[in-house]
């Protein structure tokens, strides 16, 4: 299997995109209307700071509907997941569940997947980790790998062909 | 002796060695045994941008492996406890989901049934094992040692699913270093994130996030930054020199695991707790490193 199911717009990609698509409109109907724009949000917003994500002008622009504009933008992945904007938000709003569902849009309409994600994506789905074991240097300059270290054989699926097997449908399948 | 099975995740399992050897330490001198268990996956959070639902599917896949052995799961990596935890709230009372995502664990023989807890590092030391405990083993004097605690987003947030501790005024790390005889004091940034999730696409802004924190940490003159997260650990020791260059800083604040400073206080050596490990300038301290 390649990472192209998994991303691509190709005919198995539908149920995917139907399921996000109800994501977001539930949350644009439920959740948006809450919303009074008292920017708490984006006062604590870790990417704010930094990367000028306004996470109430998100919520704001979801319940204009202008989902295409924000799948097409770099910004949605500026969020670090810190959590902060939904742990605050006094209507319980949460921008950063939001931007997840965007993310997860973009990704099956086919946009570029930024930066090494698709990387950890293909890790995932050939070994079953992000990334695989490393050869680590201590402060003095020695390399030690786990069992330098007397730790045990790592825990990774043990038959990748089921596990791939299990991907792939999920991929396909709506949930 | 209470057992629990150890989910170690990808981070630590695969470069954050030094949490792992000091886990594997520590826990069995508090009476708690680890179990391990072949077949783990990623638990799925990291990649919940790309696609929410195979995070879903990894930590549902996840805890069934575990509830095979019939005991609840010790996720040290606050990222998978939050993963784990969240997966579990929405199997537990969505069953249409629940079925759902059994459809797909079958093809691996698995069932996911809701039985097993999901253990966080905060919990098993404080709640489970408690401040008592952790006092009478502890017997190296730790010379009050000024520390700052860095809890990791992710183990505080968000609340609604159930977090090990306060989401704006975390305290038990605190609680715990008090009774190894450190001095743990408050400071402004103390909740700020490390970046690290943003490495994936955005490594120069992470590591701008990391060095942002650690400045202030230095400024402010604590000894030791103490940390639980491999993520928030790769960021601040690992990656500290690199941080520093970010908001033009010279860094040297000497970053440990909460466990690697307990299995020092217990008077484990600093080999077993690959204290060689950790790429901070930990050797400023004196406690036994090399």
């Amino acid at each position: 299997m390649s990472i192209i199911d998994l991303t691509s717009m190709g005919e198995s990609q539908v149920n995917l995109r139907d399921e996000i698509n109800e994501r977001l409109s539930r949350l644009q109907d439920e959740i948006s209307d809450y919303c009074y724009q008292c920017a708490k949000c984006t006062s604590g917003c870790e990417a704010h700071k930094l990367l000028e994500l306004e996470p109430h002008k998100i919520v704001a622009l979801l319940k204009r509907g202008l989902i295409d504009e924000m799948i097409n933008s770099d910004l949605i992945w500026t969020c670090m997941s810190c959590f902060k904007c939904r742990e605050r938000c006094p209507q319980k709003v949460a921008p950063v569940e939001v931007l997840f569902a965007l993310k997860n849009m973009a990704v099956a309409s086919g946009k570029q997947i930024p930066g090494n994600y698709t990387a950890m994506l293909q890790s995932v789905l050939s070994i079953g980790l992000l990334q695989d074991v490393k050869n680590i240097t201590t402060r003095d300059n020695k390399s030690k790998n786990r069992s330098d270290l007397g730790l045990p054989e790592i825990s990774k699926p043990t038959d990748p062909t089921k596990f791939q097997m299990m991907l792939s449908k999920l991929a396909v399948e709506k949930v | 002796m209470k057992s629990y099975v150890l989910y170690p995740g990808c981070v630590m399992p695969t470069e954050q060695y030094a949490y792992e050897m000091s886990i594997r330490e520590v826990f069995p001198l508090l009476d708690v045994k680890l179990v391990d268990q072949k077949g783990f996956s990623c638990c799925g959070e990291p990649i919940k941008s790309v696609n929410q639902m195979l995070s879903l599917a990894l930590s549902a896949r996840n805890i069934s492996l575990a509830e095979k052995e019939g005991l609840d799961i010790f996720a040290p990596c606050p990222m998978c406890h939050l993963a784990l935890s969240e997966s579990k709230r929405i199997l537990d009372s969505d069953p249409a989901m629940k079925k759902k995502i059994n459809n797909f664990l079958a093809d691996e023989g698995l069932t996911y049934e809701g039985k097993a807890s999901i253990v966080s590092i905060l919990d098993l030391l404080y709640d489970i094992i408690g401040i008592e405990k952790i006092k009478k083993l502890a017997k190296k004097p730790l010379n009050e040692l000024k520390v700052a605690t860095h809890y990791g987003c992710h183990l505080i947030r968000p609340s609604e699913i159930g977090r090990p501790d306060d989401s704006e005024n975390p305290q038990k790390m605190e609680k715990i270093l008090e009774a190894i005889g450190t001095k743990p004091l408050d400071y402004p940034e103390k909740l700020d994130c490390c970046g690290g999730l943003l490495t994936a696409n955005l490594p120069e802004s992470a590591l701008t996030k990391t060095g942002q924190k650690l400045q202030k940490v230095q400024e402010q003159g604590f000894d030791a930054f103490i940390d639980t997260c491999p993520w928030c650990h790769r960021q601040y020791d690992s990656k500290q020199i690199k941080a520093g260059e970010t908001v033009a800083a010279k860094l040297e604040v000497p970053v440990l695991y909460l466990t690697q400073l307990l299995g020092l206080s217990f008077g484990i050596s600093s080999d077993k707790l690959g204290l060689d490990l950790n790429l901070s300038p930990v050797d400023k301290l004196n406690l036994g490193g090399k």
